[in-house]
């Protein structure tokens, strides 16, 4: 049936293959820094490609690096279920690593693993949102907080009344759930904003191709037109671009400190009339994750802060730019950082946390990588 | 080379010969066996602490994955395939979070046996839907998966709902010896109490006999509708298992499907059902699942990108079958 040139052909062909990941395995070894040298683990399960995300790794690893108390940061960044990401932390706690820094995709169904690192005497931090495990040391951005100050602005530059899209973020996550609550506190003090389609708003998963979907449908709808404002959770972007490109009247957008976001509102040619305002959510936390953990490690103290949901938890805090004042476009001109991917938030360090350059974050280069 | 096949040619072989007959009939499954042995002490060459608490890890870690597998094995050899079964445990999952929470334990079992039955449900409309539309099986479970996944949103939007305390607990830990992880333990107890009955019945015997001659099986008074309908049952019911397997490693239900439908049905291949059916069993894939679990846990050892290791975890997959097949058709010549 196969004649023997193909057979052989085929079993060459299968060798290479395991030459490949024999090649790639061998060539992940470490080295070891002069010092201290601590064993880092950090767990992202989802968001792959998305600028947040990834930013948040690269930051993860400038600080591996900068540090220089890091030998290894091992990474595992990938798109997953709770359930996978369960797994993820128990094969770092399996590799013996002295801290985790990790992104959690949901504040309770990690605990079990996270007990386990407790337990083998592992430093476990959760940094971009908290976890419920009591031992955890959580580091976020005050969610809460970047939606009030976001919805503050746009229901006053509606003058109080209007029609409002509500485009949020990833069902489920703390971060969004967080969000919400802060995005309901302020609209319970503006009795005349409407928000569409439902008061628990719409879904953009974080992903970029989702939202500019929601944004066409919705322009395609007609739904657009009777509209005065959107409040964005990170999608502001593809939400502008959608809009300009159906060449549709911008209503005022409030968005995070996203680069591409940035861009737009600094661009009156681009986007003529777009008026916006960037609230900051720095992705930086995956850096400071891992200064806590070094801070963890070294016994040194950790200011937490007692109006958290959570004990153990240090909160960041959000600050608003719009390009309605000229205070406001200053602010927004300070905040760029060259040759920064557009889908990359613009806050690439947090003072008193991270001690790397913002161009050591853009390089993405942890402690062994060439 | 099907276990159906392979049972009655054994019964034909002298006992002298029948433990050669056995190794020739699991020839797949065994190679694959010693792949995962191999696999195992080179995991303990790179990390020497890799023990028996490693051990239970995995055995957790591979749960939802293996059920998934067996559901997907189940259909296959019956000639069929199911893309709706990442939807199917998701429906399950966020089912059977959403009633326990803040139940008591005695009502979590209820919970558990309506999943159960619910599984069987949603089984038995893909292939009543199969069989009475005549569309192809991979168009009906694509569409259904939708369905399922809506389905899912709408029992709850966002992840959440608790378990049963006796649930969380029954993955945890070990049994007897802490080499024995009771995950693995309830994995192949589930397997063992459904699918060895079943395939030494009469619908076993059927679901083999469809999946390698669907025209042969019919001419030989097969009830080929009522055995494909049979098959879709069984996987809906292990699809209800890796569910509640999901809730009970969480805690949570969670509407969006995760990426256990196509990993099933590599887990299938590498396990060495045939994807044209009638051939393989269930034992295999959940080999395979094990494989593919600690391959992802040695990348982590070696510090290899994740990115790379997906990569990695592909051409193994296709390395694997190869030799496999190599091997089969040398066997096949000889």
């Amino acid at each position: 049936m196969f004649d023997k040139r193909s057979r052989i052909a085929r079993l060459v062909v299968g060798l290479a293959g395991l030459a490949i990941v024999v090649g790639a395995c061998s060539s992940g070894g470490s080295a070891a820094p002069s010092g201290k040298s601590f064993t880092i683990g950090y767990s992202n399960g989802g968001g792959v490609g998305n600028g947040f995300r990834e930013e948040q790794v690269c930051t993860a690893k400038a600080q591996a690096l900068a540090s220089g108390q890091v030998s290894t940061l091992t990474t595992i960044h990938r798109n997953t279920d709770a359930a996978g990401q369960l797994s993820d932390i128990r094969d770092l706690i399996a590799k013996g690593v002295d801290a985790i820094v990790f992104n959690p995709n949901d504040p309770a169904a990690l605990n079990p693993a996270l007990e386990e690192a407790n337990k083998a005497g592992i430093k476990t931090v959760s940094v971009d949102a908290y976890v419920t495990d009591p031992t955890t040391y959580n580091l976020y951005n005050n969610q809460i907080k970047y939606a009030e100050l976001g919805a503050k602005w746009l229901f006053d530059q509606l003058g109080g009344s209007g029609t409002v899209y509500y485009m949020r973020g990833l069902a489920g996550h703390p971060a969004d759930s967080d969000r919400d609550i802060g995005f309901k506190n302020v609209l319970k003090d503006y009795p005349n904003i409407k928000v569409v389609p439902t008061a628990d708003g719409v879904f953009t998963g974080w992903d970029p191709a989702t939202a500019t979907q929601l944004i066409n449908d919705f322009i395609a709808s007609g739904q657009y037109d009777q509209i005065n404002g959107i409040w964005s959770s990170g999608m502001g972007q593809q939400v502008v671009d959608g809009i300009k490109a159906a060449n549709k009247p911008f209503v005022p957008i409030v968005d995070a400190d996203l680069y591409g976001f940035v861009a737009q509102l600094l661009d009156p040619t681009g986007y003529p009339g777009l008026k916006g305002a960037a609230v900051t959510n720095t992705a930086a936390v995956g850096g400071a994750g891992v200064a806590l953990a070094l801070k963890l490690l070294n016994g040194e103290k950790v200011e937490t802060d007692p109006s958290a949901s959570q004990p153990n938890t240090v909160l960041l805090n959000p600050v608003l730019a719009d390009n309605v004042t000229d205070a406001g476009k200053a602010t927004l001109k300070s905040w760029q950082v060259p040759g920064l991917d557009p889908g990359w938030p613009l806050g690439l360090t947090i003072q008193g946390w991270t001690t790397y350059t913002p161009e050591q974050a853009i390089a993405c280069k942890g402690p062994g990588d060439k | 080379m099907s276990a159906a096949a392979g049972a009655v040619e054994g019964a034909r072989t002298r006992p002298a010969g029948a433990v050669a007959a056995f190794a020739r009939r699991n020839a797949w499954t065994l190679g694959l066996l010693a792949f995962l042995v191999v696999l195992l002490l080179f995991t303990k060459l790179i990390q020497p602490r890799y023990g028996p608490v490693q051990v239970q890890g995995l055995a957790i870690s591979v749960l939802p994955l293996a059920l998934a597998a067996v559901a997907q094995a189940v259909v296959v050899i019956g000639g069929g395939i199911d893309l709706s079964i990442g939807s199917m445990m998701a429906f399950t999952s966020v089912v059977s979070a959403t009633a326990m929470q803040g139940q008591s334990a005695e009502f979590g079992v209820v919970v558990v046996l309506g999943v159960l039955l619910l599984g069987v449900a949603l089984g038995a409309v893909n292939g009543s839907l199969v069989v009475l539309t005549r569309v192809p099986d991979i168009v009906v479970t694509l569409a259904m998966s939708f369905v399922w996944a809506g389905c899912a949103l709408l029992v709850r939007a966002a992840p959440g709902g608790g378990a049963a305390e006796w649930l969380k607990d029954l993955v945890l830990g070990s049994i007897g010896s802490e080499w024995i992880p009771q995950a693995a333990v309830v994995l192949l107890v589930i397997v063992g109490a459904i699918w060895l009955p079943v395939r030494r019945s009469r619908v076993g015997l059927s679901i083999y006999a469809i999946g390698s001659n669907r025209l042969a099986a019919f001419r030989s008074g097969v009830p080929v509708g009522r055995t494909r309908l049979s098959a879709y049952v069984v996987t809906g019911l292990f699809s209800a298992f890796a569910g509640l397997s999901l809730t009970a490693s969480t805690g949570i239900g969670t509407p969006v499907p995760g990426p256990y439908t196509l990993m099933a049905v590599a887990a299938v291949v590498l396990g060495g059902v045939s994807l044209a059916g009638g051939r393989g069993g269930v034992l295999g894939p959940i080999v395979g699942v094990v494989v593919l679990q600690l391959i992802r846990t040695d990348m982590t050892f070696l510090d290899v990108n994740t990115n790379l290791a997906v990569v990695a975890q592909g051409i193994i997959l296709i390395g694997v079958v190869m030799v496999g097949s190599l091997v089969q058709m040398r066997r096949a010549r000889a």
